[in-house]
């Protein structure tokens, strides 16, 4: 029964449209002109982004549970109403993300006008995959996480930087409405950022 | 008179097509000195003197004027009437009827005699009738509050069933020839001797030309068919088939759609605004300024409110303290002689007795009704009468705003109530019926539908009011030998009374209501004080108004001195208790609870707490588990003793309901004041208790109490004292604030 | 704007970004479907979209890519569907404003799990408010439909 939830679930997100978000340019710096100092202030940035609640509240562990943590949340708790997002990441298991996180396709950046409202962007809502557990997590350990191939989706730094232009929920961070405080930054210095710390050999702290 | 009359008319007699032969039946004609308002209506040449039973050629119509808010009085008023008049619910039409003062509440009285309402001395009987006999001539008011429904209708209805019963048997008699003392009645038939049925339709015409009988007496209640058994609330398949129309659900032709601004520094006046914008937007027909703020009248509630949203307004200052940390030191100042409510109740000397002492100060914050359908009312305004449709708990007290608003005679006002999506209390208050019929007022001969937004529902709750209490406890050897309660906080009567426009002498008695009437007669040493301020916010009766956070006060304190102590809460509390009817219920939530002390072990308690509210004694017994992850209730047990049980699975789902209202509140939810305006917006951050959160709740009813009561609000009160006391039975941590979730996490 | 709403075709002129709650409530004339809190936080408007309960507060009439069924077209009085029967069966309501929602998650929920444990219930009801405090009734409730479907 479960499962037949879960394949409806994934044909809905398969059936999405992807319509453009920002224009994000990727242009990484010139091979080697990165120093490994550069890089990691770069990354210290990186991560200022990643602990940030609009990308950490939904790069939560293996227990499923988004946060609700940030300026305008009050006192940090987990996601109201019980929801686990479950193995699929998507709620599949009980009540989907899309259930109230609606796909909003048309004009999606101002979705989000609404304060206290489920935030929408033309996508289904999601958890991050577990692997990449950002939630409560010290730099050291996302930084690590992210370089690491087996658990950031075996990707290159390049292929992250492609990801961020690509998926609709991230640039949701920087645009996040209804008076939420949005990610640090821009998307495009975000990117930027990402491809300081890769060119210059994605360092971390604790190399 | 054109659609209005016609409107009003047709919403009276509950879509028939006209009553021939009409006959209405009751037995309060010959009390009361108001004339049977259905006589209004019904066809010339008609026999009427019916409030409650109308039967005519097609169908019988049962009039259940009591506001429902979910608490089941409309079904309960039905089966009352159908009890005696031998019909099955399934065979009438029930309707709200009209407003009329032949439908005044007799019961709600019985709360402001001075007496605690476990007093039934001839004493207190006697000031009772003769305030209820001043009432009924001076000031007779149809009003649904104060769990005064059933009390105000037990009798009365089952006397209307029975009357109109009687009548039909006379009809009969005189239709067949058989002698009335053999006739019998039986679902919605009169049956003679030869087993030949006429149906009450059948014998309308008839009837109407026979003069009513007046007086029968009622059946024991051990004969009843319908009553006292579980019953199919007759509104139950509409509401889980959303066929049901709610105030919010009501269209009329040619309507238009409103949504409100109005200061969010509740009684704050508006300086200015700008609604050039809103007026550009799609669907927008007006912007019109009413009390405190504006209107946006569009084609389309979504389309009223996203225009609402987008006009700029400077609104004045509240009249109240700004920021909520003022608010709390205005109560930190209200325990002085001077703003002295009242001494409610001295027993014994507190100051001289002997003991141990146990000091607390205890907090109870604003909490919003927020009723799960917003405030609304749709009115059409012409120059010769006003129709409104809303749900509303004082019926005729809305005609006359609305008749003084619009300068139209009260009697052509008519308030077509409807169901409602919850109340709690908010729907007492008439600033959505004021603003209603000012807009609509402005737009006369069109028909206005007003929808708050939830925004706008949070801003403008009257809410709970905030109460401070301090209390000194004593004990020695091994016994409370003194409770000494102060409780300072805002009269709720007089601000929502002020609103009306009526002021309240004297002392405020729900200042301190659950607590000077806590009938521990076995306490020697008792003194109850409270404190009146009126310089804080608006506030208003928020389901069982000052028994809520008295109980919780009390309640509390009492546990803190049982606990020091060294005795059992429940042992304790029942020693404590003088009144037998609270003795048999305190005893009964121990044995439905297997109660075996309050320890059961490391992280693991259970707490008890009594509260008298509305003449019902409930006890609560609450058992939690302090988890990593915060508190997790496990289970709650309720005894309570209505004196009467009407339908025992609606009292049940009552109790169950008004548990989960007090615990969910107690958890997580307040009002708090900033820059004059209440912070929380939306149930995000007022959540009251959700599924994953309720335990299971058993519930048992008693009926040793000689008077029936209602229970809408008795559950509330025990219920966060309760949760307070397992919490520190389980962690040693002693809670004196709600809600409790400032203090301790919950699962 | 072409809809299919409990099985019928409706045609709507309203802009794409309005909720489908009040297409249906103020366009449609389907009152069912209530409005109590418009940030997806009460679940007083939970309808379906093929067969997926979703917040018809929250999703933009323009984004509508299936059909919808709301609580009228879930079962009628005369004939209830399976949920509806047992919430009568249990008497959950109180005032019932909520209840049009929790059916419609009930609904849902029952569709993939047919025989829910309390945690089951818990986890796909958590969206959905009831001011009145009638879960325990809905526990109930839920259990009963459960066992009436698998029965019939």
């Amino acid at each position: 029964m479960k499962r037949a939830l879960l394949a409806s679930a994934f044909t809905l997100m398969s059936a999405l449209s992807v319509s453009a978000g920002e224009t994000v340019d990727i242009v990484p710096p010139a091979e080697g002109s990165v120093t490994t100092e550069a890089a990691l202030e770069a990354w210290s940035r990186i991560y200022e982004v990643a602990s940030h609640p609009r990308c950490s509240n939904c790069h939560v562990g293996e227990d499923n549970v988004p946060m609700w943590s940030g300026p305008s949340y009050g006192k940090t708790r987990p996601h109201g109403m019980n929801i686990n997002g479950g193995e699929s990441r998507i709620g599949a298991e009980a009540v989907l993300c899309s259930t109230c996180h609606t796909t909003k396709s048309e004009d999606w950046e101002n979705a989000n006008t609404t304060p206290h409202a489920a935030p929408r962007v033309a996508m289904d809502w999601q958890l991050a995959p577990v692997e990449a557990e950002w939630f409560g997590k010290s730099s050291v350990e996302v930084c690590n996480q992210l370089r690491d191939p087996d658990r950031n989706g075996d990707r290159t730094f390049m292929d992250i930087a492609e990801h961020l232009d690509h998926d609709l929920i991230l640039h949701w961070a920087w645009k996040p409405g209804g008076g939420r405080e949005a990610a640090p930054y821009s998307l495009q210095e975000h990117v930027n950022d990402i491809l300081t710390w890769g060119v210059g050999g994605m360092p971390c702290e604790n190399d | 008179m054109g659609r209005a009359r016609t409107i009003g008319r047709r919403s009276f007699l509950i879509g028939s097509a006209a009553i021939a032969g009409g006959v209405a039946f009751g037995v309060y004609t010959a009390r009361t000195p108001f004339a049977n308002p259905n006589l209004k209506e019904l066809q010339q040449g008609t026999a009427s003197f019916n409030p409650w039973v109308i039967v005519d050629s097609d169908k019988v119509t049962l009039i259940a004027t009591h506001a429902d808010k979910g608490q089941g009085i409309f079904s309960a008023q039905a089966a009352l009437i159908a009890e005696e008049l031998d019909i099955d619910l399934d065979q009438v039409e029930v309707s709200f009827g009209m407003p009329d003062k032949a439908y005044f509440n007799g019961a709600a009285i019985d709360a402001m005699a001075g007496f605690p309402l476990y007093d039934n001395s001839p004493t207190a009987e006697r000031v009772r009738g003769f305030l209820g006999g001043v009432v009924k001539l001076a000031l007779p008011m149809m009003a649904t509050g104060g769990s005064s429904a059933i009390p105000d209708t037990y009798e009365k209805l089952r006397h209307a069933g029975a009357c109109a019963r009687e009548t039909l048997k006379l009809a009969a008699s005189q239709q067949s020839g058989v002698p009335v003392g053999q006739l019998k009645t039986e679902r919605g038939s009169v049956i003679l001797p030869d087993g030949t049925a006429l149906s009450y339709t059948s014998l309308a015409g008839i009837a109407a030309t026979i003069e009513p009988v007046e007086k029968v007496a009622l059946r024991d209640p051990k004969d009843w068919k319908l009553a006292g058994k579980p019953m199919n609330r007759v509104d139950m398949v509409q509401k889980c088939t959303g066929t049901l129309d709610y105030g919010i659900d009501f269209e009329t032709e040619d309507m238009v759609y409103a949504a409100i601004k109005v200061n969010p520094r509740q009684g704050g006046a508006m300086n200015s605004y700008d609604a050039s914008a809103a007026k550009e937007m799609k669907g927008v027909k007006d912007v019109l300024e009413i009390t405190g703020g504006v209107a946006v009248i569009a084609d389309n509630t979504w389309r009223a409110i996203q225009a609402s949203n987008a006009i700029e307004f400077d609104w004045g200052e509240a009249p109240y303290p700004a920021e909520q940390a003022d608010h709390w030191k205005v109560l930190e100042e209200t325990f002085t002689e001077e703003s002295l409510n009242a001494e409610a109740r001295v027993e014994g000397d507190v100051d001289a007795a002997e003991g141990e002492e146990v000091t607390g100060e205890y907090r109870s914050p604003y909490i919003a009704h927020a009723p799960l359908e917003p405030l609304n009312a749709t009115i059409l305004v012409t120059d010769e009468r006003v129709d409104i449709w809303t749900g509303h708990q004082i019926q005729m007290f809305v005609e006359s705003i609305v008749a003084g608003i619009t300068g139209v005679d009260q009697e052509n006002v008519h308030l077509h109530n409807k169901f409602m999506g919850g109340s709690f209390g908010h729907r007492l208050e008439f600033d959505f019926i004021k603003q209603a019929a000012e807009i609509a007022n402005q737009m006369r001969g069109t028909p206005v539908k007003m929808t708050y937004s939830r925004e706008e529902d949070f801003a403008h709750d009257f809410p709970r009011h905030i109460t401070m209490g301090r209390g000194v406890a004593k004990h020695k050897d091994g016994k409370v030998t003194s409770l000494d309660v102060q409780i300072a906080g805002q009269s709720v009567m007089r601000s929502q009374m002020g609103r009306m426009g009526m002021s309240l002498p004297g002392p405020d008695a729900q200042l301190h209501e659950g607590a000077w009437d806590a009938p521990n007669f076995n306490l020697p040493n008792l003194r109850v004080r409270s404190y009146l301020t009126e310089a804080l916010a608006p506030v208003s009766s928020w389901r069982a108004v000052g028994a809520g956070p008295n109980v919780f006060i009390y309640e509390t304190l009492l546990d803190e001195a049982i606990h020091a102590a060294g005795a059992d809460p429940l042992e304790e509390r029942i020693r404590l208790m003088g009144h037998d009817v609270s003795v048999k219920v305190l005893e009964k939530v121990g044995e439905i609870s297997n109660w075996n002390g309050a320890n059961l072990g490391e992280n693991r308690g259970r707490g008890v707490a009594y509260g008298f509210s509305f003449g019902v004694p409930v006890a609560t017994v609450v058992e939690v588990t302090n988890t990593d992850r915060g508190i997790k209730l496990d289970g709650v047990w309720v005894a309570a003793d209505v004196g009467k049980v009407i339908d025992p699975g609606n009292l049940e789902n009552l109790g169950q309901g008004g548990t989960v209202w007090g615990l969910g509140h107690a958890i997580n939810c307040e009002i708090t004041y900033s820059d004059g305006m209440a912070e929380q917006s939306n149930y995000h951050a007022h959540e009251g208790m959700r599924i994953w959160q309720c335990p299971p709740i058993t519930f048992a009813a008693l009926e040793n109490s000689p008077k029936v009561r209602g229970f809408g609000e008795p559950p509330v009160p025990p219920s966060a004292p309760a949760l307070g006391n397992a919490i520190f039975a389980a962690t040693g941590q002693r809670i004196r604030e709600m809600p409790f979730n400032k203090h301790i996490d919950f699962v | 704007m072409k809809l299919s709403v409990n099985g019928k075709d409706r045609e709507v002129d309203v802009e794409p970004d309005m909720p489908l709650l009040w297409v249906l409530r103020d366009e449609l004339g389907l009152t069912g479907t209530k409005y109590g809190c418009g940030v997806a936080q009460c679940g007083a408007c939970t309808v379906h979209m093929d067969g997926l309960a979703v917040r018809s507060c929250q999703l933009a009439v323009g984004d509508v890519t299936g059909d919808i069924t709301t609580i009228e077209g879930l079962g009628t009085p005369d004939s209830l569907h399976a949920v509806q029967d047992a919430w009568v069966e249990h008497q959950v309501a109180q005032c019932g404003y909520c209840q049009s929602g929790q059916i419609m998650s009930a609904a849902q929920l029952l569709d993939f799990n047919d025989s829910p444990t309390d945690a089951d219930i818990d986890a796909a009801m958590g969206g959905n408010l009831c001011r009145c405090g009638t879960y325990p009734r809905i526990r109930a409730a839920i259990k009963s439909a459960a066992q009436k479907i698998q029965e019939a």
